[in-house]
């Protein structure tokens, strides 16, 4: 059925042939191998050492004035402001569209309005405030917060959803209200999936953010977007998203980290911070070398 | 305890003062189908009841449905207790939250005697912070308040689930089989601090049991569910 489906769509499976090809050269004469000048300042005719501003480099380190290091650092503050901002409009909104804490007649005009902001792609968005305000991160920082609404609290009233029902019931035969019940029992029983999927919002935000960087929302994306543009300099560019990667890849360990602490798992001792990498057994297995045979005391419960 | 040949529940057969008893009445509890029917009962303050029955007969329900938590199919249920804070609720799972500190869950209970239109991000006035401390003293828990539930032994959750009841101070305590698999020693120690806690706020206790050696222990009068009638056990010696 699905191959059915395939083969109506693509008319000519003879571009498939020479895709290989095609990516070969692609890859060899234009990509690799990337072009790690991103990494530094950029060198005027005078010799000196420049921002990609213009502003003259006085930093000890190089790195700091390069575009890769300025592009970067201010998707990251783009992405940082727009998740919190969309966190603090998402939480309430879930809340309101979560079946088990909300009547349908407020469930489902708040589930709607979660939908009409996820809808629209944040780059769509980017594209209307850029309308609207001109270029620079101001577009950028809206397009992602209206979206980090409308995503997050979709993820977020699913997972209030998915809480155990005894503490609510609870909570509500007690009488508490609405408000007492998310900040109390809500938002501590799903912290988990909360913090899991702020920080996944937050690099989501960071990768879209190079996205958002093409349609002149600043950021890393803007440089990115210089690149793939006449004069076309592909290597610089890949080397851009190699950093992209990298940090990407930082921010789901750090994101790791953090996590540790609300999970079961937090539970174990862990006598180094990357031992968060490790699953649990491996991580107390190390924690009873580490302290020499002492007595774990891994679970309050356990030791009784 | 309860007495050979009582029968003080049924409406008919009280006297005492009947603005504080809760009383339910031609009730019949269920979801689509009633499960009991035709419940008529008074139960004065500071009685304890111990409801017993099969799995899956209604025990659980009709306790849901004093909670407030599910509407009665027919009948009434009428008492005066507060909106807030009148009746605490312990299920079958206890109902504490995992994540949070023994503290907070027990600050939890204590939040239902503030004003309803207290800032639920407001921390807790410093009376009722002292009030939860004196709780976690008088269940021997006090060493664990930073502690998160999810660590605790099940004996130890159900002592934090009766110190959260506790402080609310409620006026009916409904606790569906929240004594669980527990030994003997836990069992004992925990209907003791019940006990205590029942007499020192004069609450009335209901509770779902299994175990009927328990139920005798805790209990003032027992139910009974056959069928689908509530049948009151002193009716059933007569």
């Amino acid at each position: 059925m699905a191959w059915l489906s395939l083969d109506d769509l693509v008319e000519d499976w003879s571009q498939v042939e020479s895709a290989p090809e095609k990516l070969e050269v692609f890859f060899t004469e234009d990509l690799w191998p990337p072009d790690w000048s991103v990494l530094e300042a950029e060198e005027w005719a005078d010799g000196s050492l420049h921002k990609p501003n213009g502003d003259i480099c006085n930093e000890d380190v190089e790195l700091f004035c390069s575009k890769a290091w300025t592009g970067m650092l201010i998707t990251i503050k783009m992405a940082f402001v727009s998740t919190l901002i969309g966190f603090m409009f998402a939480v309430p909104l879930a809340s309101l569209a979560a079946g088990n804490l909300t009547p349908l007649p407020i469930a489902i005009p708040a589930r709607i309005i979660l939908a009409g902001l996820r809808s629209l792609p944040s780059i769509i968005w980017a594209l209307l405030f850029a309308i609207a305000l001109g270029f620079g991160p101001l577009p950028g920082i809206l397009a992602m917060t209206l979206y980090t609404i409308g995503y997050l609290g979709k993820l977020q009233y699913e997972a209030m959803e998915g809480i155990s029902n005894a503490p609510l019931e609870s909570a509500m035969a007690m009488g508490l209200t609405h408000s007492e019940r998310l900040v109390h029992v809500v938002i501590p029983e799903s912290s988990n999936h909360l913090l899991s999927q702020l920080l996944f919002m937050f690099e989501y935000n960071v990768r879209h953010g190079t996205v958002l960087g093409l349609v002149g929302a600043g950021g890393i994306g803007m440089y990115i977007d210089n690149y793939i543009n006449p004069p076309f300099a592909y290597d610089r560019a890949f080397a851009l998203l190699i950093v992209v990667f990298v940090v990407v890849v930082i921010i789901d360990l750090i994101s790791m980290f953090i996590r540790s602490f609300v999970t079961e798992e937090g539970d174990v001792k862990r006598p180094k911070w990357w031992t968060v990498l490790l699953p649990a057994g491996t991580a107390a297995d190390y924690y009873h070398k580490f302290s020499k045979g002492k007595k774990s005391d891994t679970s309050i419960g356990e030791s009784e | 305890m309860v007495g050979e040949g009582e029968s003080s529940g049924s409406v008919e057969a009280t006297q005492a003062d009947d603005s504080q008893a809760l009383v339910l009445q031609d009730l019949s509890v269920g979801y689509n189908q009633p499960l009991i029917s035709n419940i008529n009962k008074k139960i004065m303050p500071g009685e304890s009841i111990a409801i017993l029955g099969p799995s899956g007969i209604g025990k659980t329900t009709l306790l849901r449905t004093i909670a407030g938590l599910i509407r009665p199919l027919s009948g009434t249920i009428s008492h005066d207790y507060p909106d807030r804070s009148g009746i605490g609720y312990i299920p079958q799972r206890l109902g504490l939250v995992r994540h949070s500190t023994v503290r907070s869950n027990i600050s939890i209970g204590a939040r239902s005697r503030c004003s309803k239109w207290y800032p639920a991000l407001f921390p807790l006035p410093s009376e009722l912070k002292n009030d939860v401390d004196s709780a976690m003293e008088s269940l021997n828990i006090m060493d664990l308040a930073d502690e998160p539930v999810r660590i605790l032994s099940g004996g130890q959750q159900r002592r934090v689930a009766i110190a959260r009841t506790l402080i609310q101070k409620p006026r009916i305590i409904l606790a569906d089989e929240f004594l669980g698999e527990l030994d003997k020693d836990n069992v004992k120690s925990i209907i003791e601090a019940t006990r205590k806690v029942v007499d020192d706020i004069g609450a009335t206790l209901i509770m779902v049991e299994h175990h009927e050696e328990r139920a005798i222990e805790m209990a003032d009068r027992i139910w009974r569910i056959k069928g689908n009638q509530l049948i009151e056990e002193g009716d059933l010696n007569q």
